[in-house]
């Protein structure tokens, strides 16, 4: 099929980036997005604008709320269609969960009910969850969405598709073919180095794409390779389910033998008993992780069997100081609060895995490596685009003579995944300062608004991508830039009238998640200005290209 | 690149058949690797989860190098054979080994 290895990699890394590199768009684009997706979240419910606070009383302030809490409608519909459309029957609350990070004001709290009515699985469970203000425990309302950390941070692994998990799995096959283009990339360009060095922006659109192409995939390869990787062993257990699968029964019995050397019961007693004082239990948990050096605020805390004698508390640290996943989980007697066991540090394999989960999920306190990540990621944006661009600019010319609409499809979707992935991205923030504030389900007006405004995007890019097929550039790049800066401005000017918090302000303040949003949307719209003034240089052809005998060199690229 | 390399009449299925081959004989092979690998482990005494964790670092580095070579290599009958041949032996191999496992 193939003449040699190198046309082989060629074919493989031109054919599967053209098709998994719109998926790769929004996998990188919204990965660095959620690099600052609790910054993202202040912006856009500005109840919340106020310093991160660490876990709250127990006692007295959560344990009424948990008490308080309801299975939610969304899992009560999944669990009613599970016993055949009748209403589910649950019990009082059997477990409790509260979960924060360092750069999160709000705590998220989760509660889970057995359902009493499910006769072909006895250990059937609906769940509750909600969000509060843990300096008053004043509940937020639950159709507010978090926009960074419950939207553009799925998005970029599940693509909100859930029907089948099929997003994942697009993400996951995205993931792969991302690592095997940067092996494919290596071998047809073999001069590395000079690729490093190498981007001649005022040639020809074909030469200067592949320079930026070429120059952001070598400067990036190593973040790129490691964050698709682990990203698919982040996934692992969804690409490859054994646990619950092939191996389910090995499985269990590891499950279970762990769960009785750590002394944690797997079922319910049935003997009611009172829950003893968490509080004195986190006082405990800091205490330990203290005389081990490390700092100590509490990430995740859960209950399990709840109100039952064989109650039991986990605590895990929230981990600020280090790449690797931490937890240091301590697990207390509920009725009593004695420690049952304290989790020992991870085997050297687990030490492995905990280390590249951590340093895709970036739970540390680093605001400079934060940075990097998101320039890594907007590189990875940047060598996808070029690579479509360069797809494109190689082709037209052939398809405009030949009549072949390719390019030009090619064209219009890559304007859709670049520009108008920025149109919805801006476009939602705008929608979310625009709409009323009591609007009922306001969060799904947010994501209405999101896909409306992408979709508008996708019939815009189509309908004015016609030069492509003369071998000309489409109006719709520089249309749509100036689309992102008109929005990107509106955007900070609704937030100072909504909230009044204009950037003189919150850079007085120094309250930067508000002011770096800002920043960062003004930073994008004079790209945006920049950009379209280049690309209609270019359409009206005055920056003509210096074509030079360097033009058969980039032909073979 | 691609109108240089694929012969027009036979073209079409050929790629179809080594993208399948690239994807789905890939993903066979990667889950007889990793459940094999899982349940020898077990077998020889290591601990469930180390084993899981250590198969799942290793599965991704291996179903790279295997999905390159799909395209890589000159015979697609060889490519179909190792990948979906080799992962249906390692599969049934586990699946002969789990009961004695769970017991």
């Amino acid at each position: 099929m193939f003449a040699s290895f190198r046309l082989s990699m060629t074919w493989m890394h031109t054919w599967l980036g053209l098709v998994l590199g719109y998926v790769l768009m929004i996998c990188f684009f919204f990965g660095a997005l959620s690099v600052f997706d609790r910054e993202i979240d202040r912006w856009a419910i500005p109840e919340t604008r106020f310093e991160p606070q660490t876990l709250p009383s127990f006692d007295t302030l959560l344990l009424p709320i948990f008490e308080r809490m309801q299975p939610s409608k969304e899992s009560l519909a999944q669990a009613s269609a599970r016993i055949g459309g009748k209403t589910p029957q649950h019990t009082s609350a059997a477990g409790f969960g509260a979960y924060t990070t360092h750069r999160d004001p709000v705590l998220s709290l989760f509660t889970e009910y057995h359902v009493t009515n499910n006769p072909n699985d006895p250990h059937d469970h609906v769940f509750g969850n909600t969000t509060i203000d843990p300096r008053t425990g004043r509940q937020l309302r639950d159709d507010q969405l978090k926009i960074g950390s419950q939207f553009f941070y799925p998005l970029h692994f599940s693509l909100h598709l859930e029907w089948l998990e099929i997003g994942y799995w697009l993400v996951g096959i995205a993931a792969l073919v991302m690592l095997a283009a940067l092996v494919s990339g290596v071998v047809i360009h073999r001069k590395i180095f000079r690729e490093l060095f190498t981007f001649r922006p005022r040639k020809q659109a074909q030469r200067s794409a592949l320079d930026l192409h070429n120059l952001t995939g070598v400067v990036g390869l190593p973040f790129h390779f490691f964050f698709a990787l682990t990203g698919l062993i982040v996934f692992a257990g969804i690409y490859f389910p054994v646990a619950h699968t092939m191996l389910e029964p090995v499985h269990e019995l590891h499950e279970q033998r762990e769960l009785a050397a750590k002394g944690l019961a797997f079922e319910p007693a049935g003997v009611p008993a009172p829950l003893a004082s968490v509080d004195a239990m986190v006082a405990e948990a800091k205490r330990r992780w203290a005389a081990r050096g490390m700092s100590g605020e509490v990430g995740f805390l859960s209950v399990a069997h709840v109100g039952d004698a064989n109650s039991y508390v986990s605590v895990y640290r929230a981990g600020t100081d280090r790449v690797t996943l931490t937890g240091q989980g301590i697990h207390f007697k509920g009725t009593t609060g004695e420690v049952m066991f304290e989790e020992p540090p991870p085997s050297t394999i687990e030490g492995i895995t905990d280390f590249l989960t951590g340093l895709h999920l970036q739970h540390f306190r680093h605001w400079l490596l934060r940075w990097l990540y998101v320039m890594g990621g907007l590189a990875g944006c940047a060598c996808i685009a070029t690579g479509f661009i360069f797809f494109v600019e190689k082709r037209k010319r052939q398809h405009a003579k030949t009549g072949v609409s390719g390019a030009r499809w090619v064209d219009a979707m890559a304007t859709t995944a670049v520009t108008g992935m920025v149109i919805a991205t801006v476009a939602m923030l705008v929608g979310n300062r625009l709409l009323p504030a009591e609007l009922a389900g306001r969060g799904a007006w947010e994501e209405r608004i999101f896909w409306f405004a992408w979709l508008a995007a996708l019939l815009h890019a189509t309908w004015r991508s016609a030069p492509v097929q003369q071998a000309r550039i489409s109006p719709a790049w520089r249309e749509q830039c100036w689309m992102i800066a008109a929005l990107c401005v509106a955007a900070p000017l609704l937030n100072w009238i909504t909230t009044g918090d204009h950037l003189i302000k919150t850079l007085g303040e120094g309250y930067w998640p508000v002011a770096g949003m800002d920043l960062a949307l003004l930073a994008s719209a004079v790209i945006a200005v920049l950009a379209a003034g280049k690309l209609r240089l270019r359409e009206m052809g005055v920056a003509r290209p210096s074509a030079t005998s360097t033009d058969a060199e980039a032909a073979h690229a | 690149m691609a109108t240089t390399t694929a012969t027009p009449a036979s073209g079409t299925l050929q790629v179809i058949s080594r993208v399948a081959a690239s994807l789905l004989g890939s993903w066979l092979f990667v889950w007889g690797l990793t459940v094999l690998g899982i349940s020898l482990g077990v077998w020889a005494g290591a601990d469930y989860r180390q084993m899981e964790s250590l198969m799942y670092l290793l599965a991704f580095p291996v179903f790279l190098v295997v999905f390159c070579w799909a395209y890589a290599a000159v015979s697609l009958k060889r490519v179909w054979l190792i990948l979906a041949g080799g992962g249906t032996l390692m599969t049934a191999a586990a699946w002969l080994l789990i009961p004695s496992l769970a017991a």
